[in-house]
């Protein structure tokens, strides 16, 4: 047990006890799911079927029911896409790079976070998929020996590039949040009554029996997993932003991209687990796990990558100006002052100022104003993408190919539908998964938790 | 011994072994009875196993779901016998002729397995002379025409009263009324056919009275006719030559695009254009007109000009002629005055030339001509022009004539006057069945044939025997390039079989072949098949000494027009007087100054539109205002779209459009296509024509057909969505995209005046800052294409291209591009591989693409094309870049660079990301956003969906399918085609041998391809003139196409003073260093 400053606020609020963080975590599994669940459960479900209506209907017609054209070839979709990659930033930064500098606030939302990042992930890769033309021959940007008379991948192509980032990242995600899973589906194992439960989470729980061998292996792949994903988390969102930055389209052909767009993941991402967990704390009763201060740290961090990528639109506007290109400065220009300044706008308002209210410590300790920031956040973060990759596209060198994008139904629709499996998913996560890492938190109840922290001698009774 | 003769299978059977004996009782084993099999208690012990069971279920699965997977196969029927000069594979080409009636042209047809395929102009020489007095020009109209021959709804029997009939019904019962008929009216466009005329002459023979042939053209010329008749005694169009005028002047004659003889002039314009030639000359070209024209758009100086103001400038200029002074409005004066000028100075190498179809101002014209002495020099008075012989006044007298009951029987035959004829009053005569029996020989029940009583549908030109005398001097053969597909007869056999001549010949008929051939019966047989191989001949000219002269008589009235809106009806270079308003390709060929798609609309000077509250930009959401404009009672109402170079207070709508509205079989692609499929319908339950038809607008004062009237303009409520091509206007004065001069410019100054290199900066050895030029930075290795193999390249100049669209339709015809329609173009999605990108000047700028001032360039203002402004006609395709974008970031290899420098697309590997078209810096790439060649939203105009309409398809090149990319290809299968027809003939690939389809139609030679490997070839020549340049060169991407600075013969200040400066700015850096 660490022992830590007393002047540090506690992590654990409340007279918590090993049994009571078992009971607050395994309660929302083991009882009965509130009418709320069933209710948002079957809102996101049909959300999400209808956006499998809509990609269906776009696999069965053409990519021509999207709004894009001639001169546009992405655009909600792409947009989509690095969204919700970005998004999932947040689950690996918390999970691998906090865990690598000894961050205790973030065994409270690390296992959310994860999950989060899973099902973004899930999301964002949907769309390089259904963007394509011709997805059933898709499986030809992988590199596997075929009879085409040796056809092989394009090595120079970003495009591909993002295949192996984005499924590299998914399935290091996808191990290192199974591997935190284990011990808890293992107490939701002892724990369970009907034999069904109890089946399944056996499976699950991959025989885990809490020796002191597996403690110390679990701790030993976490750290080697959190050292792998480390890498991931510049490299994925670099990647993603090589698409555009070793393009020769202005406005697109920016060497300032890679952290740019590390920075703007990440701040998306920690708006959206804070968008997720201010509800989730409050519907599981969570309010001693989640609280204050964690909403503040998540603050802090929204702010600073908030900042880095102000000073990167600013760095952009300066350099479009200073590299005296004509191409460079009419893009920048007419993102500011094109038909689409409101995108541009909306984007400035949302990702430069929103951020900077959070110098305030009355506001980035007010839930409210967190959760609104947080939406606000995202909004912005969508259109940072959209005007990036449209305002770029839709006036680029020649002006007869000049256009502008409008979205069809079914563009929506696809977003929409997104969203709604990606709540779909999130909402059987916190059904039938822990939503905090249980075991783990309970490792910093004698150092962080409050009663141990006002009286240290506490445990000695307890 | 013979009877002991013994046959055996085998050792074994000759020997009688055992094991053979045993093996011969079970041959046919009935051991185990089905009985005894299946009442086997053990059968039902062993069963399959679960897992066996689960095996073959799955395999099964499996195996029916991966049969059902397989596509459907459409089964290629070999010859059974190899018809004589058909190689399967090899296309055949036939020199023929092209007329409708509107056009004429010296064509070759290219056909593959018996199909024509494509439609070229013919630019072959015969001991250095052109096939032909067009000398290889066409119309997109003529490309585009091929599609004709596989349209659908084409008439496939004679019709009586609107049910299938035979030939032998209609054939008796038409000649029994025509050789009993007191009155026949025969009504046709211009018969420049010399066995039509004498078939028409036969059959006049044969009826009891008398016939009355009635030529009506729906775009009429009379008035030259009537003016030179007064004038120069005899009526007549003369032959004009462009190529001979140092100063042209047109006022309202569209004559690269659509007046009189197109195919003729543009080839001639073009020879004055070029800045470089050898005489050292360049023609000076000024335009008064309403709207801006295809020609307007290349006009050194143009004036927009009332049709109210014609009459005042011919008379201003021919006053200044005569060292007098005039008057004519302020606006006019400037160019006016330029005008008189330059005529002075050139005297007889002049061509002043109008469009108005009214004789007072011909006559002014031809006076015009006289004073300047071109009338013997430009002008050639004695090779005569035979076509449009419309005779206004006749055909006038012709519908009261029906009105009052003239006539018995009446012949349409290539005319449609009930589309075309002003107030409508020919349709009311016919509906009355004043005239017991009318006859249509067009090939579709149209506006007149549905009218008919009989329709006998004549070939299509493709599939008939025809010969032509459009000239004095030339005589030509139009032969068959295909059997008749439906069961049509020639219009030249059905005027004989009626007149009692000759006998009906089916669908092998000889008969129009036989008359032709009569007509040439003093030409040996030999000679008559080198005059058919050739598709024409030159005849001697008959030398008359001066014998025509010219003579000044009173004018003609002048044209009248009241007060209001003068509105103008002018026809667009597609759809022209609307003969094949059922093209798709013609539809969907942008309009080359407007760029809009499959629509006619009113033109107005965006500036008035501003001032009127009419709305002046538009895409795919935003619509045009709607506005009406009513004539003489007449009105339309269609979208109000803003053109630029107007003249205020005038308004256009083309000709040609609104066909078909009351259900007339046209055509399947006439028609207005609804979002999903099928078709929009109208109120009547009719599907919607497209556009609207403004020939009943037309005045018929002073009994001529007058394209201009005046009327009231009035805003109506809603929007209507225009396709448009380009919804920008505008080059934004990029450089590096569009460089413009003047010819005193280019003839003073050296290169670096008017096309400068682009320099970036750098570093030299001694660490000081130097400008090189781009072509020194390179971040990639070379391509390995220079100076190994070939490489194929390009060269566009941008001073001859008139933005014709010549090259557009003949690529899709060449490359099968899918036609998209209204509605896809509306959503930017087009597919044309090669565009013309249209840009206006703006006030910004002191020419196209050349900032007026780089400090206080407002983007703003740089957006809105001028007043009247220059126009830059700009041929844009794939630039085959030897550092492509495109292939760097294409995931799969889709698209890739092959050793001679083409950017290569295989559709097959492509998996449709659109990286490669974001990435592509020229958005050149198009991509199959539909399976065009089966999705329902297609199937009215897509011909590739059309069982008849896919024979036009182009074999060598593959259809694609949905969800691939696109674009360009320099035309490979021309190149691959030459490529093995060189290695055959055992030879290098000549210089010329091989050629794109765009350069192969362009009336201009606008275009040149080639080797640029070659260091003799045109391609290296062209590209390493001082006027070349690269567009986007800074990019650092390398293409092989090069385009070469517009040069205007104009006077532009403004220009000069930048151009010159900033060679003078330059040449101070320098020594700096």
């Amino acid at each position: 047990m660490q022992k830590e400053a007393a002047i540090r606020e506690p992590l654990i609020l409340g007279h918590k006890t090993y049994h009571d963080i078992t009971e607050d975590v395994c309660r929302p599994i083991e009882d009965k799911a509130p009418k709320m669940w069933y209710i948002l459960f079957g809102i996101a479900l049909i959300v999400g079927l209808y956006g499998v209506g809509c990609i269906l209907y776009l696999l069965g017609t053409g990519v021509g029911v999207w709004g894009l054209n001639k001169t546009i070839g992405w655009a909600w979709d792409i947009t989509n896409f690095v969204w919700w990659v970005g998004i999932g930033h947040a689950g690996t930064l918390i999970s691998a790079v906090l865990l690598l500098f000894r961050q205790k606030w973030r065994m409270a939302i690390n296992r959310s976070a994860e999950a989060m990042t899973i099902f973004a992930v899930f999301m964002a890769g949907l769309f390089p998929l259904i963007h394509m033309g011709r997805l059933w021959v898709g499986y030809w940007v992988l590199p596997i020996p075929n009879q085409f008379g040796s056809l092989w991948v394009n090595f120079n192509s970003p495009l591909l590039w993002d295949v192996f980032a984005i499924s590299t990242y998914l399935s290091v995600s996808l191990v290192f949040w199974y591997i935190g899973l284990i011990p808890d589906f293992a107490t939701i194992r002892d724990r369970a009554k009907k034999p069904v439960a109890k089946k399944m989470y056996t499976i699950l729980s991959f025989g885990w029996s809490g020796r002191a061998k597996h403690w110390n292996r679990f701790e030993m792949v976490s750290l080697v997993l959190a050292g792998l994903a480390t890498p991931l988390v510049f490299s994925v969102h670099s990647i993603v932003s090589f698409d555009f930055a070793t393009s020769v389209i202005p406005g697109w052909h920016t060497t300032i991209f890679p952290p740019y767009f590390v920075a703007g993941a990440v701040f998306s991402g920690f708006a959206m687990v804070q968008t997720l967990l201010l509800i989730m704390r409050k519907a599981m009763s969570l309010e001693a796990y989640i609280h204050t201060k964690h909403v503040e740290y998540m603050n802090i961090v929204i702010m600073v990558t908030g900042s880095i990528v102000g000073t990167a639109y600013i760095t952009e506007l300066f350099i479009s100006w200073y590299s005296g290109v004509e191409y460079e400065a009419y893009a920048f220009l007419n993102r500011a002052t094109g038909p689409y300044w409101w995108a541009y706008f909306a984007m400035m308002t949302c990702n430069v100022i929103s951020p900077q209210l959070m110098w305030f410590r009355k506001l980035r300790r007010s839930l409210l104003f967190t959760f609104f920031i947080s939406i606000v956040v995202n909004i912005g973060m969508w259109f940072e993408r959209y005007v990036i990759i449209m305002t770029s596209l839709h006036r680029d060198y020649l002006p007869s190919s000049w256009s502008m994008h409008y979205p069809s139904p079914i563009d929506i629709g696809v977003y929409i539908g997104t969203i709604g499996l990606f709540f779909t998913f999130f909402l059987l996560f916190a059904r039938f998964f822990p939503v905090l890492a249980l075991n783990e938190i309970k490792s910093i109840l004698k150092g962080s938790g409050q009663s141990y922290k006002e009286s240290p001698d506490y445990h000695k009774n307890h | 011994m013979a009877n002991t003769k013994k046959y055996w299978k085998g050792i074994d059977e000759l020997n009688e072994t055992k094991s053979f004996q045993e093996s011969k009782e079970s041959e046919f084993s009935q051991s185990n009875s089905i009985e005894s099999f299946l009442a086997d208690d053990q059968l039902s012990e062993s069963s399959t196993g679960r897992r066996d069971f689960l095996k073959f279920l799955g395999f099964s699965v499996a195996a029916a779901t991966v049969a059902a997977c397989e596509a459907p196969v459409i089964k290629a029927v070999p010859y059974v016998m190899k018809p004589e000069n058909v190689t399967p594979g090899m296309p055949t080409w036939y020199a023929s002729t092209y007329y409708d009636g509107a056009s004429y042209a010296s064509i070759l047809v290219k056909t593959r397995e018996a199909r024509p395929i494509f439609i070229k102009g013919n630019k072959y020489k015969k001991d250095g002379k052109h096939f032909g007095i067009t000398k290889g020009s066409v119309t997109p109209s003529i490309i585009a025409s091929v599609l004709g021959v596989y349209d659908s709804e084409r008439l496939k029997s004679p019709l009586k009263g609107g049910k299938k009939s035979s030939w032998g019904t209609v054939d008796k019962e038409i000649s029994a009324a025509i050789q009993n008929a007191n009155k026949v009216a025969l009504i046709s466009n211009t018969v420049i056919s010399p066995s039509t005329i004498d078939a028409i002459s036969e059959l006049r023979s044969a009826v009891k009275g008398d016939l009355e042939h009635i030529q009506y053209d729906a775009i009429s010329y009379s008035a030259i006719r009537k003016a030179n008749e007064l004038n120069f005694g005899k009526s007549f169009i003369p032959s004009y030559d462009f190529s001979k005028a140092k100063t042209i002047i047109g006022v309202n004659a569209d004559f690269l695009s659509t007046w009189l003889m197109p195919t003729e002039f543009a080839a001639q314009y073009g020879e004055t254009r070029n800045p470089e030639s050898d005489s050292g000359w360049m023609s000076k070209h000024f335009q008064f007109e309403s709207v801006m024209s295809v020609t307007g758009s290349n006009a050194d100086y143009r004036a927009m000009t009332k049709p109210s103001e014609e009459e005042a400038v011919l008379k201003y200029i021919l006053a200044g002629l005569r060292g007098m002074t005039g008057t004519i409005p302020s606006n006019l004066k400037k160019e006016a005055d330029l005008a008189i000028k330059s005529l002075q100075e050139h005297g007889k190498e002049s061509l002043v030339v109008c469009g108005t179809n009214n004789t007072g101002l011909q006559q002014l014209v031809n006076e015009i001509n006289d004073q300047t002495g071109a009338n013997k020099f430009t002008i050639d008075l004695y090779n005569e022009l035979f076509m449009f012989q419309s005779e206004d006044e006749k055909m006038m007298n012709f519908v009261k004539g029906i009105e009052s009951g003239k006539y018995d029987v009446v012949l349409f035959y290539n005319s449609n006057p009930v589309y075309s004829f002003p107030k409508d009053s020919l349709k009311k005569a016919l509906k009355s069945k004043k005239v017991k029996v009318t006859v249509s020989l067009n090939s579709h029940s149209d506006e007149t044939g549905s009218l008919c009583t009989y329709n006998c549908p004549d070939h299509h030109a493709l599939e008939s025997w025809a010969d032509y005398r459009p000239k004095t001097s030339h005589y030509a053969i139009a032969q068959p390039t295909i059997r008749p597909l439906h069961d049509t007869a020639s219009a030249l056999e059905s005027f004989l079989v009626w007149s009692g001549k000759v006998e009906r010949g089916g669908k092998d008929s000889t008969v129009a072949y036989d008359k032709i051939k009569e007509t040439f019966s003093n030409l040996s047989d030999a000679d008559f098949k080198m005059v058919m191989h050739d598709s024409c001949v030159d005849l001697p000219q008959p030398m008359f000494e001066d014998t025509i002269s010219f003579s000044k008589k009173n004018l003609e009235p002048m044209p009248t027009i009241g007060k209001g809106v003068e509105v103008i009806a002018y026809q667009k270079s597609a759809i022209g007087a609307g003969i094949h308003a059922n093209n798709p390709w013609l539809h969907e060929l942008p309009d080359p100054i407007t760029k809009v798609t499959w629509d006619n609309y009113i033109t107005m000077n965006p500036v008035e539109m501003r001032k009127a509250g009419y709305k002046t930009t538009y895409d795919q959401e935003n619509g045009l205002s709607m506005a009406k404009v009513a004539v003489d009672g007449v009105s339309v109402t269609l979208p109000i779209y803003p053109l630029p170079g107007q003249a205020p207070g005038t308004v256009g709508i083309a000709l040609g459009y609104g066909r078909g509205g009351n259900g007339e079989k046209i055509g399947k692609s006439a028609y207005q296509t609804a979002e999903y499929g099928g078709y929009e319908v109208s109120k009547n339950g009719k599907p919607k024509s497209i556009g609207a038809n403004v020939f009943p607008m037309l005045s018929t004062d002073n009994n001529e057909f007058y394209y201009s009237n005046s009327g009231t303009l009035t805003k109506v409520d809603g929007e209507y969505i225009i396709a448009a091509t380009q919804i920008h206007h505008t080059v934004m004065g990029r450089h590096s995209i569009v460089r413009e001069t003047t010819k005193e410019i280019f003839d003073k100054k050296g290169k670096e005046a008017y096309n400068p290199a682009h320099t970036l900066q750098t570093l030299d050895d001694d660490l000081n800052h130097v400008e090189k030029p781009v072509s020194e930075f390179d971040i990639w290795d070379a391509h390995p294409v220079e100076n190994v193999g070939h490489r194929w390249g390009m060269s566009i100049d941008l001073s001859s291209c008139i933005g014709c669209s010549n090259c557009l339709v003949a690529c899709q015809s060449e490359n099968n591009v899918p036609v998209v329609g209204k509605d896809e173009v509306r959503r930017g999605r087009e597919m044309h591989w090669l565009r013309i990108d249209r840009y206006f000047a703006s006030d910004e700028e002191a020419a196209v693409g050349t900032k007026k001032n780089k400090d206080s360039f407002s983007y703003d203002q740089a957006e809105i094309a001028a007043l009247n402004p220059k126009v830059v006609h700009m041929p844009m395709m794939c630039q085959h870049c030897n550092h492509a974008p495109c292939e760097t970031v294409c995931p799969v290899a889709a698209t890739t660079h092959s050793n001679e420098g083409l950017n290569q697309m295989t559709y097959n590997r492509c998996i449709g990301t659109r990286y490669c078209s974001n990435n592509c810096p020229y958005k050149v790439r198009r991509f199959n956003w539909f399976n065009y060649p089966s999705y329902k939203k297609f199937t009215e105009i897509n011909p590739a969906q059309d069982d008849l309409g896919r024979m036009v398809l182009n074999p060598d090149v593959t259809v694609r399918s949905r969800g691939v990319m696109e674009k360009c290809s320099f035309c490979v299968q021309r190149i691959q085609a030459t490529k093995l027809k060189s290695k055959i003939d055992n030879k290098k690939v000549e210089d010329g041998s091989f050629s794109t389809a765009c350069a192969d139609v362009c009336p201009t030679n606008a275009i040149v391809v080639g080797d640029w490997n070659d260091i003799k070839s045109e391609i290296r020549t062209s590209s390493e003139s001082d006027r070349s340049y690269q567009a986007l060169e800074e990019v650092g991407i390398r293409p092989n196409v090069w385009y070469k600075v517009k040069v205007r013969n104009e006077q532009n200040n403004l220009l000069s003073k930048l151009q010159v400066e900033k060679k003078s700015h330059h040449g101070s850096n320098n020594k700096h260093h």
